[in-house]
C-alpha cells in the first residue's frame, strides 16, 4: 500500500532543472526521511506531492487523489509543515493553533496538544518570542491538529538544538497512529538513520530507496555511505590553509574570557563565563538554543557590551580597545551576513575595505581570495542567488579577507548539506593545525567531534569544560549526543 | 464561513498589536489635518512692505497712513533707499512703495502720477499681493482725498459673490481633501504590507496547505481593512467638523457611502501590489510612488485638474483619488450635488470591482501561477 506514487515526474523553474524523471512510491504507515543535498529538490518535491506546484511532467497520485485536479480533495488528509514553521509571530500559542483548528475545522481541543509539547505553561506568549525549539513544536503542533493521514515535515530541525530535536521526533511517533504516514525532509543524517525507510535523492533524482540499515548499521557508516551515493567526498588538502599565512607575534592565549558576564534586568544571559583559547585551538561552545552562545558571542567580538568582566583577543581588551582588539579576528554570523544584491566580487571588496586592508593591494587580494576559495565562477553572481553552500563559502572568504589570527564562527553550518559540511571542517582544521584560534558554536553533535575542546553552556553558564573525550566519560556516554543531553539533564537536576 | 471568519479575527488580532497600523489610522490624520489647518494656507495674507514717502505735501501724508491702517499690509516707514533695498535683501520686508516728490504736485495739475511699486520676484504669489494691495489702496485713498474730482468713475461695477466659500477660506476645501489622503495611506500603503508579509514569513505556504480557498484569503483581508479604514474615516470626520469646525453641508449618509466606496477600490490596489510583488519593501515602495504620491498630485487636492496638462488631465481619470476628492469637496462645501455623487460613486464603483477581480485572479492556491487553462479545468472539477 503506497500513499504516494510518481511516476516520471519532471519540473524546470526556469532553465534550472529542480527534479528531473523521477519516479517514487512512499509506503503508508511509514516514517520515510528525504534526504539529499541543498538545491537538490527535496522541498520542491514535498510542495509538489500536496498540490503547492504542479508537474511540467510525469503523474503523482497522492492519498489517492491528484494533487494538481482534487487538491482541495487532498487538502484534509495532509497535515504540512513548512521550512519556516508556518507561525503568526504576532498571535500567542494558542492563539496560533486556534486559527489553525479553524482552518482545518476541528474542535478547539489543545489540552493533550499543549501537554505533550510542555507549551501550557506559554499558552499566551507570543510565537515570535519562544525559543527555535518551541517555535518547532507549536509548528508540529499546528500541523498534527486534525490527524492527518500523510504528514510532510520540510527540514523541522533545521538550527535547534539536539534535546529539542529528540523531543520532536518523540512527539511525531507518539502522536500519529499506526496508518500516517510521515515524510521528513533532514539534512541530518544520524536522525534519517532512524526512520523506517530513507530516499535520497541528488540532482532531481532518487538515488536511494530503501531501509537506512540495509545501507548501513550504525549513523556514521549510514552518513559516509551516503556521501558516497551523492559521488563521494574527496578529502584534499585545504588551499585556503595553504595560502594562509598566520602572524608572527601570537600570543600563547589567543583569547580570553574572563568573568565575562550580561544581564537583561534580573535575568543572567551569561554569568560569570571564564576560559582561554590557546593558539591553533578548536573551541567549541555547545548549548541548547537560549543558552546564552550567540550572547557570549557578541561581546567577545564587541558588539555587546558585558555589564562585568571582559574578554581579550590577543591580549587586547575588547571593551577598552574595541577596534583593534576586531581587527585580529574574522566573524562569521549566523545566517551569513551578505550583502545580498552585491555581487561575489563586491561584497569580497566590500569587507576588504571595512577590514582596512589598503586600497592598492585591495584588488590583489580579492582576486587571490577568489581564486583559492573556488569562487572564479560565480565572481560576478548576486551572493543571494548562491546555493547556501556556496553563500557559506563566500562568508567565510570575507571573514578571512584580513588573515585574522583569530576565527568565529556563529552556527556556520545550520541549514547546511553533508557534503558542504565535510569541506567546511576539513579547511577548519587546516587553518587550525597552521595555528588559527577558532571558536565555534554548532547544533551539530558530529560536528563537535572535531574540535579540541569543549565548553557546555546551560541557562547562561559553562556547566563542562574539557575535550571530546574527557566530556563522554564524564557523561558514560558513547556519542557527543548522549553526552550533550545527559549532562544538561543532569544540570537541570541539580 | 468559519475559515473566513477564523481569518478575519487572527487579522483583526495582528492589526490591534501592530502600532503602525493604528498609527496610520488614527495618529496620522490628526497630524495631517494639524499640517493642513496650520501649515499650508493658500488664502490671502497680511504681507509686510516698507514705505517712503519723498513727497512733503500733508495730502500725500495721509495716504502714508492708509497704508498703515489697511488690514492686509504692515507698513513700515523708511527714510532712505538703501535701508529699503537691505530689507527687502533680508526678507524683512516683501515689497515696497516709494512716493515720488512730484507726486502731489502732478496730481493737483491733473496729470498722471507715478508710483513706485518694489516687489520681492523670488516669491512671486507675495509678490502678486504687494503689487495688488498698493494699487488697491493708492485708488481707494484717491477716491476720498481733494483730488478725487479729477478720477472718472468706472463704467462697469463688478457685484462679486462668491458661492459655497463666501470667506475663500481655504481649509474648507483642503481639510476634508486630506481625508482622501488618510484613506489611500490606509488603503494602499497598509495593506500592500499584508499579503507580502505572509509569503515573506512563510505563513502563505502553510495557509495552502489547508483548506482556506482563494475567496477567504482575499476577503480576510479586504473586510479588516476595510473595518479599520471606515473606523479612520469616522474619527477624520469628528476631527474636521467638531473639533477644527469645517462646515460640513452634505449628508452624512452618503459620506460614508462614497468613502466606502473609495476604500473599496483602495483596498483593491494595495492588496494587487501585494499579492504581486510577495516583498514588503518593494511593495511599499510601489505604493508610495504609485497610491500616494498621485493622490497627493494628481487628485485635484493641491493642484487644480483642469490647469494640468491635457495627458496629466486624462491620467487622473484612472486614478481614484481624483474621484473621491471632487467628491468629499463638494458634500462638505456645496452641500448634496446628486450629479457629482453619482458620477463620483459610479466610477470608484467600477474601478473598485475591477481591482476587486484582479486581486481574486493573483490570487492561488498554489505557490506558483497556474497556467489558465489548467486553472478553468480546476473549476470543472470542483
Amino acid at each position: 500500500m503506497y500513499t504516494v506514487e510518481i511516476k516520471n515526474l519532471t519540473k524546470n523553474f526556469g532553465s534550472i532543472i529542480a527534479l528531473n524523471n523521477l519516479s517514487l512510491n512512499i509506503e503508508k504507515g511509514k516514517i520515510t526521511g528525504l534526504i539529499g543535498a541543498d538545491g537538490a529538490g527535496k522541498t520542491t518535491l514535498l510542495r509538489m506531492i500536496i498540490g503547492l506546484l504542479t508537474p511540467d511532467k510525469g503523474e503523482i497520485s497522492t492519498l489517492g487523489f491528484n494533487p494538481v485536479t482534487q487538491k482541495n480533495e487532498l487538502t484534509p488528509h495532509i497535515g504540512y509543515m513548512p521550512q519556516k514553521f508556518g507561525l503568526y509571530e504576532d498571535l500567542t500559542v494558542i492563539e496560533n493553533l486556534t486559527l489553525y483548528a479553524d482552518l482545518k475545522n476541528v474542535p478547539h481541543v489543545f489540552d493533550r496538544m499543549l501537554e505533550f509539547t510542555t507549551l501550557a505553561p506559554f499558552q499566551d506568549r507570543l510565537a515570535g518570542a519562544l525559543s527555535g525549539g518551541m517555535k518547532q513544536k507549536l509548528g508540529l503542533a499546528c500541523t498534527l491538529l486534525g490527524n492527518p493521514d500523510f504528514l510532510l515535515l520540510d527540514e523541522p530541525s533545521v538550527g535547534v538544538d539536539p534535546i529539542s530535536r529528540r523531543d520532536l521526533m518523540k512527539m511525531v511517533r507518539e502522536m500519529i497512529n499506526p496508518q500516517t504516514t510521515v515524510l521528513w525532509s533532514t539534512a541530518y543524517l544520524d536522525e534519517a538513520h532512524s526512520f523506517d525507510t530513507s530516499v535520497v535523492i541528488d540532482k532531481g533524482k532518487v538515488i536511494y530507496e530503501g531501509k537506512p540499515h540495509d545501507l548501513a548499521p550504525t549513523p556514521q557508516e549510514f552518513e559516509n555511505k551516503v556521501i558516497d551515493l551523492m559521488g563521494g567526498y574527496k578529502q584534499e588538502p585545504s588551499k585556503i590553509a595553504e595560502n594562509y599565512t598566520l602572524r608572527e607575534d601570537i600570543k600563547d592565549c589567543t583569547v580570553e574570557a574572563d568573568n565575562l558576564e550580561k544581564k537583561y534586568g534580573n535575568f543572567y544571559a551569561v554569568k560569570n563565563n571564564s576560559f582561554c583559547i590557546k593558539k591553533g585551538e578548536i573551541f567549541g561552545l555547545l548549548g541548547p538554543n537560549g543558552a546564552g552562545k550567540s550572547t557570549s558571542f557578541k561581546m567577545m567580538c564587541g558588539l555587546a557590551k558585558p555589564t562585568n568582566g571582559t574578554a581579550r583577543i590577543m591580549g587586547i581588551d575588547i571593551t577598552k580597545d574595541p577596534e583593534k582588539a576586531r581587527s585580529n579576528l574574522g566573524y562569521m554570523a549566523q545566517k551569513f551576513s551578505l550583502y545580498g544584491s552585491l555581487t561575489v566580487k563586491e561584497n569580497l571588496e566590500f569587507f576588504a575595505s571595512a577590514y582596512g586592508i589598503k586600497f592598492k593591494n585591495r584588488a590583489d587580494k580579492v582576486r587571490e581570495i577568489i581564486e583559492v576559495f573556488g569562487l572564479k565562477d560565480y565572481a560576478n553572481q548576486k551572493s543571494e542567488e548562491l546555493p547556501l553552500g556556496l553563500k557559506q563559502r563566500l562568508s567565510m572568504a570575507c571573514a578571512l579577507i584580513h588573515n585574522p589570527p583569530v576565527l568565529f564562527l556563529d552556527e556556520p553550518t545550520s541549514g547546511v548539506d553533508v557534503l558542504t559540511r565535510r569541506d567546511f571542517w576539513n579547511h577548519i582544521t587546516s587553518l587550525a593545525k597552521k595555528g588559527v584560534t577558532i571558536l565555534v558554536t554548532t547544533h551539530f553533535m558530529d560536528e563537535a567531534e572535531y574540535c579540541d575542546r569543549i565548553s557546555l553552556f546551560y541557562k547562561g553558564e559553562t556547566i563542562s569544560l574539557g575535550t571530546p573525550g574527557e566530556l563522554k566519560n564524564k557523561a558514560k556516554a558513547a556519542t557527543m549526543e548522549e553526552t550533550f543531553i545527559t549532562l544538561i539533564k543532569e544540570s537541570e537536576g541539580k | 464561513m468559519k475559515i473566513l471568519l477564523a481569518l478575519i479575527k487572527k487579522e483583526i488580532k495582528q492589526i490591534l498589536r501592530d502600532p503602525s497600523s493604528i498609527i496610520i489610522a488614527f495618529v496620522l490624520p490628526f497630524i495631517s489635518i494639524m499640517i493642513y489647518m496650520y501649515g499650508i494656507n493658500l488664502d490671502s495674507v497680511k504681507v509686510t512692505m516698507g514705505i517712503k514717502n519723498d513727497d512733503s505735501s500733508p495730502e500725500v501724508a495721509t495716504l502714508v497712513k492708509s497704508f498703515g491702517h489697511s488690514k492686509y499690509v504692515n507698513s513700515i516707514y523708511f527714510d532712505n533707499q538703501k535701508d529699503i533695498e537691505g530689507a527687502i535683501a533680508r526678507s524683512k520686508i516683501k515689497g515696497a512703495v516709494i512716493i515720488p516728490n512730484d507726486f502731489s504736485t502732478k496730481l493737483a495739475r491733473g496729470q498722471k502720477a507715478d508710483l513706485l511699486v518694489i516687489t520681492d520676484g523670488s516669491e512671486v504669489n507675495t509678490a502678486n499681493y504687494v503689487q495688488s494691495y498698493a494699487m488697491a489702496i493708492a485708488n481707494n485713498w484717491l477716491t476720498t482725498s481733494k483730488y478725487a474730482a479729477s478720477v472718472k468713475p468706472p463704467a462697469i461695477n463688478a457685484e462679486i459673490r462668491t458661492w459655497y466659500n463666501p470667506d475663500l477660506n481655504s481649509h474648507y476645501f483642503i481639510v476634508p481633501g486630506s481625508i482622501a489622503i488618510t484613506m489611500t495611506l490606509i488603503g494602499i500603503l497598509l495593506t500592500s504590507l499584508v499579503v507580502a508579509r505572509e509569503w515573506e514569513r512563510g505563513t502563505m505556504e502553510a495557509l495552502l496547505s489547508t483548506s482556506v480557498k482563494p475567496i477567504h484569503i482575499v476577503l480576510g483581508k479586504y473586510i479588516p481593512y476595510f473595518i479599520l479604514g471606515m473606523l479612520s474615516l469616522i474619527f477624520n470626520i469628528f476631527l474636521c467638523v467638531v473639533i477644527f469646525q469645517i462646515p460640513f453641508r452634505g449628508s452624512y449618509c452618503m459620506l460614508l457611502l462614497v468613502s466606502g466606496l473609495f476604500l473599496f477600490t483602495c483596498l483593491g490596489i494595495g492588496l494587487n501590489i501585494s499579492s504581486l510583488l510577495k516583498n514588503q519593501f518593494l511593495a511599499s515602495m510601489v505604493a508610495m510612488s504609485a497610491g500616494f504620491l498621485p493622490a497627493l498630485m494628481l487628485s485635484g487636492l493641491m493642484f487644480p485638474i483642469n490647469s494640468m496638462p491635457i495627458f496629466f488631465q486624462y491620467l487622473t481619470r484612472i486614478i481614484p483619488p481624483r474621484y473621491y476628492v471632487s467628491f468629499v469637496e463638494s458634500e462638505f462645501m456645496a452641500g448634496g450635488v446628486n450629479s457629482i455623487r453619482l458620477e463620483n460613486a459610479i466610477f470608484l464603483a467600477i474601478l473598485g470591482l475591477l481591482f476587486f477581480i484582479a486581486v481574486y485572479k493573483n490570487t492561488s492556491i498554489r505557490l506558483e501561477k497556474v497556467p489558465q487553462k489548467r486553472g478553468t479545468k480546476e473549476r470543472a472539477v470542483e
